[in-house]
């Protein structure tokens, strides 16, 4: 029992570093096999297939500590003692894939931010909007079938125009900053389709 | 005392003139512009309003701009 209560405990902290530490500290348990084999012979059904994981994972990272053990019954404790990590090691895994669920900004809602962006100044968001404007102007020129400005050769000016924008805002507006870097190929798949081009433009 | 009253006046003009002309944010805002147009200045450092929209900036390595705005577009012209 007290040893099932002390590998809960340390299974809640980084997995990879409990694996060996928990097979370091399952060696010195051999005072209550009995209890230990009861418990074990009882729930032997329902560990079944933890017991297979085991073996694999466990002379992987602690083959020597396992082989240094004197006690032939630690074994069986140590398939018991890490039948519960797995458990804990599989929650992570959905808090890591909820992080990136932002979606990307549309041009309508990245338009109305920079203009109520305090972090601008009134004449450069003036000089944000030519230049977004002339790039907007060839992108047109583009899908209606003039070819001097190539897709490739656009690329290059709404990069430096998109770097130009975050540099301004980094500093003073970090979740626009943020935004707009998230949206980068968002918004360059806007401006290169002709047809989303053509709707949200 | 008028001579003396005007003489107050013109000095609160004076005063209230430079301290609009050294408003930080403006100063800010025409090294941002003259920065996104890709003429060299670094940083402005004092800028004197010629009107509205209209400014003539100094700039830290000597340069000086004119700025304003001609039908809906940001001009910087070097001086």
């Amino acid at each position: 029992m007290t040893t099932l209560r002390l590998i809960p405990a340390c299974g809640t902290l980084a997995f990879s570093v409990l694996l060996g530490a928990c097979a370091v500290v399952s060696p010195p348990a051999p005072p209550a096999p009995p209890a230990a084999a009861a418990a074990a012979a009882a729930a032997a059904p329902v560990t079944q297939p933890p017991k297979e994981v085991m073996p694999s994972a466990a002379p992987a990272k602690a083959g020597p500590p396992s082989a240094k053990a004197p006690a032939p019954a630690a074994p069986p404790k140590a398939p018991v003692a890490l039948a519960k990590p797995p458990a804990a090691a599989s929650k992570p895994p959905p808090a890591i894939a909820a992080a990136p669920a932002a979606p990307p900004i549309d041009l309508k809602s990245l338009e109305v931010k920079l203009k109520e962006s305090k972090a601008i100044g009134l004449m450069t968001k003036l000089s944000l909007k030519n230049q977004v404007d002339d790039l907007v102007a060839q992108f047109k020129a583009f899908h209606d079938g003039r070819r001097p400005p190539t897709l490739p050769e656009l690329r290059q000016p709404y990069e430096l125009l998109l770097m130009k924008v975050l540099s301004l805002v980094q500093d003073q507006d970090p979740g626009l900053a943020k935004a707009l870097h998230d949206s980068r190929d968002y918004i360059w798949s806007v401006l290169s389709d002709r047809d989303k081009f053509l709707k949200n433009v | 005392m008028n001579k003396t009253a005007i003489a107050v006046l013109i000095f609160l003009g004076a005063s209230y003139t430079a301290i609009a002309a050294d408003d930080p944010k403006q100063r800010q805002d025409l090294t941002a512009v003259i920065a996104l147009q890709g003429k060299p200045c670094g940083e402005v450092v004092s800028y004197v309003a010629k009107a509205d929209n209209d400014f003539v900036a100094s700039c830290k390595d000597g340069n000086r701009s004119r700025v304003y705005v001609k039908d809906g577009r940001v001009v910087v012209e070097k001086q």
